[in-house]
């Protein structure tokens, strides 16, 4: 397109093609369809926006919490109660209290679709956009629009919102323009924005350690005084903004017990230690060990919390480490300097540490649900978006991306989602130009990929072709947990290597050395990879291009 | 749109590609398998859209032709939905319902009437997907061997990705794509000087679907001259020959076993029947639309003003009702079957015989075009779906000119527009538009830079802005078509009783539909009728290379 000058027209395009695809994918059957009394999450979604609209503030979170009550934070309230009042202001039957329970007309589930995609075109897809104008601002436009498309496509999360139905997107958007805004510097509003974030799904914590540490690292970076006053600033703005969230919760707007209400909603420690079968460490493990059979609860409770602050532990070290060694070895460098610079050199460490932190959570949290990869596959696809192909990114962002498709296919088998779970994947795979028999061959990632291929297509067929005995029904259920667990597994190491990785690349600028020294650091041993993926993140090559431009782009050719 | 443009290509270790090679004559690009798998994800997704009562119908077919013997096929009426397509489509019904039964023996029992399971959904949409291939293939001969490649791939993309297919095929439920796919490498062969090729195709794909008798006029005129006569006019009897006795093998093929069973009054009534009325339930946008609309608006004038004319009583009833099949005018005088036959052999035979005096391939294309717009605009109870007959071999002359090109928009855009009415389901309704829409701005813009031309003359300007004007239009009749019922619906809610005079405007946003979409079908083929006969004597455009 781009020969044929329309080069203004290429990302309207690409973001138009994506809401059509959007549009056809909201054809499809969803979580609960005709299946009474209790339906699935469209039912749920729905009947949270016919509560807000019809009930006080004060009820919302204590209403029949038998059929569907709510247990999202409060900004998926406001938003419900939003979407209540225009379905409302539409046709007042969709939303009549109580009577409206399992409506399923065409027109009430294009009003639920359509709210899915405008939420996007609102939230996630500006969020994208801005992404590849950020954090690739350094490619080419080129680059920056297949960055788009890979993202705008991704089919787990097509699937999830447009197929299973969810607002997922809302969230990663959120989290996604946080992103950017510590990118671009303002760190305020990215932290604003993180808050929304988790305001809107509590599942936004899985980010938080990861964004925290970020955050902490920068004050480290900034020094004493200016990190002192950023410091606070940040406490602040947080604390605020969750104030405003929870407001009508608060005095003076309502009683102090109020506030009891959602937080014992939002975090329900009292459900299982994993529902249905999640393809994480306790449900692939519990083949072997049966931990609901001899440990209690609360102990559970424990150790899943402990193992998955040793999970996300490495991550937070590394960016932590990254900010003390880097204001020690940039002392040089006037504090002002340092304020001024909307780069910190430590950013292209927060997709790894959100994806060590977010898939540690996955794997070892307590309560998971499949769909929670979708908060791992964010982190993961944004690294792919910017990788060139057939680079150690590439191909794990493409196993990861593939397996958390697979990994659902239980879910979305049940949702009556098996036409679309091929075509997304097709698509997508298509678009990107993935062909798993010309990745670099005999390399781990090559030997990962094709085994676990293999394996979902060999399990495709055996539940094709056989049906499950009568005494293990969920045997392929658990045959699919066994295949994508230890994948997510060797992804979560993955991202604490290359984390570290590109942690110590970082440090190795140190400020004694000269140009020419960075420049040899990188290329010894296995720095190709670093190289790679720091060029994927646009920042590092960006700053190599200053210190030694004709060097660098030799480095980014090879 | 890939990464791997460059590598995909040519790599060599790539085993599956070059076997792709092997069987297919040509290389196919990284960026045409884009838009193939793009697509077919694309068609994937509408298996779950709605279904016109076409697709029971076909699922009917497969039944009937796997069940009974081939001497029961046009006879059998134990669904409504009896078998009206000639013996090619029932043998390739035949042949897939070899393949439905191994899927599930349920889709082939003639008597599970309305049987909608998920494997009957897939397997008959997938067919629709895999034999639109026939049609991919086409579109990729037509930019192989073309004059100006960049220019084809545009628009053979703009065909295979034509929105009249993913309306009419892929939701509504149709063989479309597989038809023209026919007719299209009929064409292709033309254009490649094979002609006698083109003219079997031509045999087999009437023996397919009898409708593209309305192209055959043109065929028949563009072989005899440039086939079987020589230049100067002299019988080449050889050519002659062949290509009868061709024509004439494919016809025993497909009729010769109901010759043998003295079928063939069965099938001609079941081919041709002429009792349905003048215009279709939904009246195609062509030049009866507009008669009706005058004749309802002289009716109207009539009963305002007490004007004395005569008005036929049983034609009053026939147009407050609108949905029924039969029109008959309360004012102007009847339109007999015959009339449209002469009115369309009338313009059919303007055309020919610029055709008889230059059969070029270009001038093949644009008389093929014209014999199926004339068809279309004056033919006796004409289907909306028809249209694709005129927009697809327009297509491929909308890179000729800017008079070519914007007769193609005009047409295009009135012709998809007036297909919108097939899919009333709201889903299916909003990714139409979007679909379209996406098509009509990605086919315009690369195109209207390679053919702008400065006008001419003051009329040029005017007629420029006029059009420019009515395309205009369609963004606002859609609102209006959109938003009416809704208005009406809340108007009779807002009275309480259903009120006759809501209830008779039901058919105004359908009957709105028809005469815009009309108007720019109308005019479009006046277009090209005007350039047809007074071509430009300078660059003719690239087609014209072709000899």
């Amino acid at each position: 397109m781009h020969k044929r000058g329309m080069k203004e027209l290429v990302v309207p395009g690409v973001i138009a093609v994506s809401v059509l695809v959007r549009l056809v994918m909201g054809l499809a059957s969803y979580s609960g369809w005709n299946t009474p009394p209790m339906f699935g999450d469209f039912e749920a979604q729905r009947h949270w926006m016919e509560i807000t609209l019809h009930l006080p503030i004060r009820q919302w979170y204590t209403y029949d919490l038998q059929y569907w009550g709510l247990d999202y934070p409060p900004l998926t309230a406001y938003v419900s109660w939003l979407c209540g009042l225009i379905a409302h202001w539409i046709e007042p039957q969709w939303m009549a209290l109580d009577q409206s329970r399992g409506i399923e007309t065409p027109a009430s589930k294009l009003f639920m679709r359509l709210t899915v995609v405008v939420f996007e075109l609102l939230v996630y897809i500006p969020a994208l956009v801005m992404f590849a104008r950020v954090w690739q601002g350094s490619r080419s436009k080129r680059t920056q629009e297949l960055a788009l498309l890979t993202l705008l496509l991704q089919p787990a999360l097509l699937l999830i919102d447009h197929g299973h139905f969810q607002y997922n997107s809302v969230m990663l958007g959120l989290t996604l323009f946080a992103m950017n805004f510590f990118a671009t510097g303002q760190d305020l509003l990215g932290a604003f924005c993180f808050v929304l974030s988790l305001g809107f799904k509590q599942m936004a914590l899985y980010y938080a350690p990861a964004i925290g540490s970020y955050l902490l690292a920068k004050c480290l970076y900034l020094g004493p005084t200016a990190g002192g006053k950023l410091f606070i600033r940040l406490a602040v703005v947080t604390s605020l903004s969750f104030i405003l969230l929870f407001l009508p919760f608060l005095p003076p707007f309502s009683p102090l017990s109020i506030i009891r209400h959602p937080i014992s909603r939002i975090f329900p420690f009292s459900r299982g230690l994993f529902e249905d079968k999640v393809a994480n460490f306790w449900c692939a493990s519990n083949v072997v060990f049966r931990w609901k059979r001899w440990a209690s609860t609360n102990f559970l409770i424990k150790l899943s919390t402990l193992l998955t602050a040793l999970g996300f532990l490495p991550g937070v070290v590394v960016l932590l480490r990254a900010g003390i060694t880097l204001c020690m070895a940039l002392n040089d460098y006037s504090a002002q300097r340092k304020g001024k610079q909307s780069h910190t050199p430590f950013l292209p460490l927060l997709p790894y540490a959100l994806l060590t932190s977010s898939l540690s959570f996955f794997l070892f949290s307590f309560q998971v649900h499949e769909k929670s990869i979708l908060l791992a596959l964010m982190p993961v696809t944004l690294l792919l978006s910017g990788a060139p192909v057939d680079s150690p990114v590439y191909s794990w962002g493409v196993l990861v991306n593939n397996v958390a498709v697979f990994s659902m296919w239980p879910l979305l088998k049940r949702d009556g989602l098996a036409v679309q779970y091929i075509a997304t994947l097709l698509l997508w795979n298509r678009i990107i130009g993935y062909n798993p028999v010309r990745l670099p061959p005999k390399s781990f990632i090559q030997f990962i990929s094709m085994a676990a291929y293999a394996a979902a297509i060999a399990l495709h067929v055996l539940e094709w072709v056989i049906t499950p005995p009568a005494r293990y029904p969920d045997l392929f259920a658990v045959l699919n947990v066994l295949i994508s667990t230890p994948v997510f597994v060797v992804a979560w190491l993955w991202s604490i290597k290359s984390g570290i990785e590109v942690g110590w690349a970082l440090g190795g600028l140190g400020g004694e050395r000269k140009p020419s020294d960075e420049k040899i650091a990188v290329v010894k041993g296995s720095y190709r990879q670093v190289g790679g993926r720091a060029v994927s993140l646009g920042y590092a090559q960006t700053r190599r291009r200053e210190a030694d431009r004709s060097r660098a782009s030799s480095v980014v050719a090879d | 749109m890939t990464k791997d443009q460059p590598e995909a290509t040519n790599s060599p270790s790539t085993g599956f590609s070059s076997a792709i090679r092997h069987w297919l004559p040509w290389n196919i690009e990284a960026s045409e398998w884009d838009i193939f798998w793009a697509s077919t994800a694309l068609k994937l997704l509408l298996f779950p859209s709605y279904r016109s009562t076409d697709f029971e119908v076909h699922r009917n077919w497969l039944a009937i032709t796997h069940t009974l013997p081939i001497s029961k096929w046009y006879f059998d009426t134990t669904s409504e939905w009896t078998l009206d397509y000639p013996p090619f489509f029932a043998y390739f019904e035949k042949f897939l319902s070899t393949f439905a039964l191994l899927i599930d023996p349920k889709i082939v029992d003639l008597n599970n009437l309305n049987y909608d399971s998920w494997t009957v959904v897939a397997y008959q949409r997938a067919t629709v997907i895999l034999t639109e291939l026939v049609l991919g293939t086409a579109v990729l001969g037509f930019i192989r061997g073309s004059v100006e490649p960049p220019v084809q791939r545009i628009i053979s993309a703009a065909l295979f990705l034509h929105p009249g297919f993913l309306i009419v095929d892929h939701i509504h439920f149709q063989y479309n794509g597989f038809m023209f796919g026919i007719l299209l490498w009929s064409i292709l062969m033309a254009r490649n000087g094979n002609k006698l090729v083109s003219g079997i195709l031509f045999a087999i794909l009437l023996n397919f679907k009898h409708i593209y008798i309305y192209l055959a006029p043109a065929y028949f005129i563009y072989l005899l001259r440039s086939f079987c006569l020589s230049p100067a006019g002299r019988i080449q009897t050889k050519n002659f020959l062949s290509l009868a006795n061709a024509v004439i093998a494919v016809f025993v093929v497909s009729l010769g076993p109901f010759v043998l069973m003295g079928q063939i009054p069965q099938l001609r009534s079941r081919l041709f029947p002429f009792t349905r009325g003048l215009n279709h339930a939904y009246w195609a946008p062509n030049f009866w639309a507009l008669v009706t609309t005058v004749d309802r608006a002289l009716l109207q004038y009539i009963k305002q003003t007490g004007a004395d004319i005569p008005i036929n009583e049983f034609g009053v009833f026939s147009t407050s009702r609108g949905l029924v099949g039969n029109t008959v005018f309360s004012v102007l005088p009847d339109v007999k079957p015959i009339h449209t036959l002469v009115i369309t052999v009338a313009w059919q035979s303007i055309c020919l015989i610029r055709l008889w005096s230059n059969p070029t391939y270009k001038s093949f294309v644009t008389a093929l075009t014209l014999c199926g717009w004339s068809s279309f605009l004056f033919g006796w109870h004409v289907h909306e779906k028809a249209v694709l007959l005129v927009l697809i071999p327009l297509s491929l002359l909308a890179a000729e000119r800017q008079a070519y090109f914007r007769t193609f928009v005009i047409a295009s855009v009135a012709g998809i527009f007036s297909l919108f009415p097939l899919l009333f389901t709201p889903t299916e309704s909003i990714i139409e538009v979007a679909y379209s829409t996406l098509w009509v701005a990605f086919v315009y813009a690369p195109l209207s830079r390679r053919v702008y031309e400065y006008p001419k003359s003051i009329t040029y300007v005017i007629m420029d802005v006029l059009e420019k004007v009515y395309l205009a239009g369609f963004p606002f009749l859609l609102l209006f078509v959109t938003l009416f019922p809704i208005w009406a619906s809340r108007r009779r809610q807002d009275n309480g009783e259903p009120d006759a005079g809501y209830s008779k405007l039901e058919f105004l946003p359908l009957m709105a539909t028809s005469v815009y979409c009309s108007i720019g079908l109308i005019w479009g083929f006046c277009r090209l009728i005007f350039i047809y006969h007074y071509e430009e004597t300078t660059y003719q455009g690239q087609l014209n290379e072709i000899r």
